[in-house]
């Protein structure tokens, strides 16, 4: 063998990458596949048949009752009020987190000493867990001890129920959980930021653009992709709005608070109508899906990409 | 300091180059006469005022970046008529000098289009086409070729000449490539570590360079320097008497280009003994690289040998190890102060 | 006739920091006024507006109920009262809590790192059949909300727990791992970075001997932490703060996580806001701790999936 060496024989470098792979590419997989199988797709096609059924989680008889979960729906109010209250929630919430979030960025998007520092106490809100903050919250406004009634006193505007109102609860979750998700949504935009090449900065400024048209021309619409990806992300974060409102007003005062998905955990585990509330888990399904896909159409023609 | 006291002047339409290796203060020169960075003590003029109070964009300068730095997210047109916009310039004389720069530099198809569409030599003519357009009294290019291949380089060096002698703006150039530097420039600025070396055309930065830095930086292959003793009014290299020369005794540093340098199959008396290390043939003609013995009992701590570069005609060939005689021309031989790398001021003459 | 002219000009090497906001043009004036950058005025008062409601939890943690139940309120209680802290240990077992949220986390954080390092590497590097596809169904799961989930998976745990292991059934903790073992996403992530890994490196192992599997573990695995870490970080953070989940399987108090725990402490002592606050005040201080040392991974898994999309 020594004698035939190079000259003879070209140096296979890498076997096979066809078939012979499979079987190992499938053992590496397996374990993912099993459980996202029996965890993230087997359930989705459980819902569906569960949503032609009418059960309580506990007695294994599961009557067939075809389309009359998707049926009651329709004349639900309380089904008919959460959309709305879903709907108010979220187009409040989006972009208000997207503009505190920009705002706040864009004041951390400077080296002065200590930023490091701010900038931690700007992306902190992002480890409180949603039952700390509703209990803050809840205390924040307290109606007769809290803080902000304080501070409102002490300006002489008067004393607000605030979560306990039901014209005010739903407002006040907004505000909260806006609060709970400027973290994010800083990191998000800080990135973004800071994605600018400070070339363009000063090719801009050459140009005689001041500091405030530079950012209207300039780095607003680089953020683009930004602006896309926690448009959505924030979207279908807050169509499933839970833990806040049951960490502070369990749906209420009568009901102002009840958004979908707390009104479909009621009904699936406090009511034990599980059919029904899967059939409303999958008619929502289908609604995000829509949007989110509306949301992508409209980003390709209006966001620039690089 | 990234620079220490720059004094430079630009005449009106004049190329300046500043030249040298990276770290030396060339595009911190060029950074604060565009009012991108601050300096920390003297004045800077453009056209008779004093900019230092200025923002950039208030001193009627353009800047063509190493990167180009243009607005991806605008189209050609935009980008080109970005700066006249900002200062309100009319949209129909915006829109007939966007089109007649475009005209000039030949990306007339390409004002639509956006930078992600475009070339890298393309996206180069977009980001002087922002320059041009804006009729500014200062030209500044930062590097604006490095990022393109070595082809296309040669391509737009050309372009770049005669775009000059269209539009003979006062601008100033900063590169790294020796190269570039030579053929472009009106004048160079040769600089390193913060100082200027030496300013001077082509002609004077190669043939008469004020220091050891500028004699080696400048010309490919640099110029040999070799470090040699003159006693009793005789030079020697290695202990071996070349020639008598006119100049104070003491160690002193000698120049000599390979073209200059001549090479000799056979040594001679008064010729500077070296031995061949390696050929490399280049075609039309050969590089030879020599070994010379510098050992002097007067220069202690130097090495023992230095290496030294010949250019001699094509076709020859000399084995490893080939005794060779080398000749210093007496007109293209230079001195250096030993300790200071300047010129000797009077280049000596050397009798054969 | 000169048009340009630098006389004695000198300057500072300008330290590049990577990220400034690039203010090319500000007078030298300002900095002859004050000591520092003005900027310092807006960010502190900002700052501070962001934290003030965990400031305000913190000052209330450490009074006494008379102090709390005053209005307007007291900014800074007479004497610091810890015994909250102690009591609110003892009024809950806040113990099980921690260990419970413990032990799901590090469950769920270590089955995930090594479930889906394997499956993003077979993804990024092992042509398979089925790969394309099977990778798109993974991915599916990702749109998929958890209301639609939820209900199925609560009774795919109970046929856990009535024919497998008691363990891993409703009402025990077991059941708050299960579902969250692997997800789409970090197979996702993974997979992405192990493709910027240059296959040059993995081939010159396998020249040098290496065998196929032993490439991921050696050269692959090593030159991911970065991205580990990151997922890591996003990981321990979802998993410790999850409570749906944790609300919709688990009733019995030494079963409950921190969050859950939290909730059934808010339940029973809803107008003790001193004691409340000291509960929450434990109940996120794990978090935030890992959040500040960790948080340049955390700032890197928000980044990265956000301008990626």
């Amino acid at each position: 063998m020594p004698e035939d060496a190079p000259a003879r024989r070209p140096f296979v470098v890498l076997r096979g990458l066809g078939r012979g792979e499979s079987v190992t590419g499938w053992a590496l997989v397996s374990p993912a596949v099993v459980l996202i199988g029996v965890f993230g797709l087997l359930p989705v096609l459980m819902s569906l048949q569960l949503s032609f059924q009418k059960s309580d989680l506990l007695t294994p008889e599961t009557p067939w009752v075809g389309l009359e979960n998707y049926r009651k729906l329709a004349d639900d109010p309380v089904f008919v009020e959460a959309i709305k209250h879903t709907i108010i929630y979220t187009a409040l919430f989006v972009p208000g987190t997207m503009l505190v979030g920009l705002f706040v960025a864009a004041a951390l998007n400077r080296s002065v000493r200590f930023i490091s520092v701010y900038r931690t106490a700007a992306y902190i809100t992002m480890a409180v867990s949603t039952i700390s903050q509703g209990i803050i919250f809840l205390w924040l406004t307290d109606r007769d001890y809290g803080l902000v009634n304080a501070a409102l006193n002490a300006v002489g505007a008067p004393s607000q129920p605030f979560l306990a109102s039901p014209s005010q609860a739903l407002y006040v979750i907004v505000a909260m959980t806006i609060w709970g998700w400027t973290g994010f949504s800083v990191i998000v935009y800080l990135a973004a930021l800071q994605g600018v090449p400070a070339e363009l900065h000063e090719a801009a400024a050459i140009d005689g653009a001041s500091a405030a048209t530079r950012f209207r021309t300039i780095t607003v619409p680089l953020l683009g992709p930004a602006n896309l990806f926690l448009v959505v992300w924030l979207t279908i974060n807050a169509l499933q709005l839970f833990d806040e409102v049951y960490a502070t007003t369990r749906g209420g005062p009568l009901r102002a608070t009840t958004v979908i998905v707390y009104y479909l955990w009621d009904r699936a585990f406090v009511q034990f109508d599980a059919g029904y509330a899967a059939a409303m888990a999958y008619a929502l399904f289908v609604v995000i899906l829509v949007i989110t896909a509306v949301q992508f159409r409209l980003a390709r023609k209006h966001v620039h990409t690089s | 300091m990234a620079l220490e006291r720059l004094n430079l002047t630009v005449s009106d339409g004049e190329f300046l180059i500043l030249v040298g290796p990276s770290g030396c203060g060339k595009s911190t020169a060029l950074r604060l006469t565009a009012g991108l960075d601050k300096p920390t003590s003297g004045e800077i003029r453009i056209g008779g005022t004093v900019v230092n109070g200025l923002a950039p964009g208030q001193r009627d300068i353009a800047m063509v970046f190493q990167n180009y730095a243009l607005y991806p997210h605008m189209s050609v047109y935009r980008n080109l008529a970005y700066g006249l916009r900002q200062r309100r310039t009319p949209r129909a004389e915006i829109e007939r000098r966007v089109r007649e720069t475009a005209e000039l530099l030949q990306i007339s198809e390409l004002l639509d289009r956006k930078p992600g569409q475009l070339s890298g030599g393309q996206r180069q003519r977009v980001a002087m086409g922002r320059a041009l357009v804006r009729k500014p009294q200062a030209f500044l290019l930062d590097e604006p070729l490095s990022n393109l291949d070595a082809k296309l380089r040669n391509q737009v060096r050309g372009d770049l000449k005669r775009l000059h002698r269209e539009l003979p703006i006062t601008s100033i150039y900063v590169t790294h490539d020796q190269v570039e530097a030579m053929t472009l420039g009106d004048r160079l600025c040769v600089m390193s570590k913060g100082e200027v070396q030496q300013i001077g055309t082509t002609d004077d930065i190669y043939n008469r360079p004020a220091n050891t830095f500028v004699a080696a930086f400048m010309g490919s292959p640099p110029m040999n320097l070799v470090p040699a003793v003159i006693r009793s009014g005789i030079l020697h290299i290695g202990g071996a008497a070349v020639t008598a020369v006119a100049s104070p005794n003491g160690p002193v540093t000698v120049g000599v280009r390979p073209e200059h340098l001549q090479l000799h199959s056979a040594y001679a008396d008064g010729m500077v003994p070296a031995r061949v290390d390696f050929v490399e043939p280049l075609g039309s003609h050969v590089l030879v690289t020599a070994l010379v013995d510098v050992r002097d009992d007067s220069l202690p701590g130097t090495a023992a040998q230095t290496r030294v570069i010949v250019q001699a005609p094509a076709g020859n060939d000399w084995e490893s190890g080939t005794r060779i005689g080398l000749v210093m021309p007496p007109e293209r031989t230079y001195f250096f102060d030993a300790e200071t790398g300047d010129a000797r001021r009077s280049r000596e003459r050397i009798s054969l | 006739m000169t048009k340009l002219q630098l006389s004695d000009v000198a300057a500072a090497p300008v330290p590049t920091l990577a990220h400034s906001d690039a203010p090319p043009a500000p007078p030298a004036r300002r900095r002859r006024w004050l000591p520092f950058s003005p900027w310092h005025l807006v960010l502190i008062p900002l700052t501070f507006l962001l934290i003030v409601p965990l400031l305000w939890m913190l000052v209330t943690s450490l009074e006494t109920e008379g102090e709390a139940n005053r209005f307007p309120p007291v900014l800074l209680p007479e004497r610091p009262r810890f015994e909250n802290y102690s009591e609110a240990w003892a009024a809950a077992p806040f113990g099980h809590f921690f260990l419970n949220s413990a032990l799901v986390t590090l469950v769920v954080l270590l089955s995930n790192l090594v479930v889906c390092s394997l499956a993003g590497y077979a993804f990024a590097r092992i042509r398979f059949l089925g790969r394309g596809a099977l990778f798109v169904t993974l991915m599916a799961t990702l749109m998929v909300p958890f209301q639609v989930t939820m209900i199925p998976v609560f009774l795919i745990v109970k046929w856990f727990g009535d024919n497998v292991w008691a363990g891993l059934g409703i009402d025990h903790i077991g059941a708050l791992m299960l579902p969250n073992l692997a997800t789409a996403f970090g197979i996702f992530f993974l997979r992405q970075f192990f493709q910027t890994v240059p296959v040059e490196l993995e081939e010159a192992a396998r020249v040098d001997g290496t065998s196929r599997l032993g490439v991921l573990f050696k050269i692959v695995l090593p030159l991911s932490l970065p991205a580990l870490s990151t997922l890591a970080a996003l990981t321990v953070l979802t998993s410790w703060n999850d409570f749906l989940w944790p609300l919709i399987v688990i009733t019995s108090h030494d079963q409950m996580t921190i969050p859950l725990g939290l909730s059934y402490f808010q339940g029973a002592h809803r107008v003790k806001w001193p004691l409340l606050m000291a509960a929450n005040v434990m109940s996120l201080l794990p978090m935030l701790l890992v959040f500040v040392g960790a948080q340049r991974y955390f700032v890197q898994s928000v980044a990265s999936t956000g301008l990626k999309g």
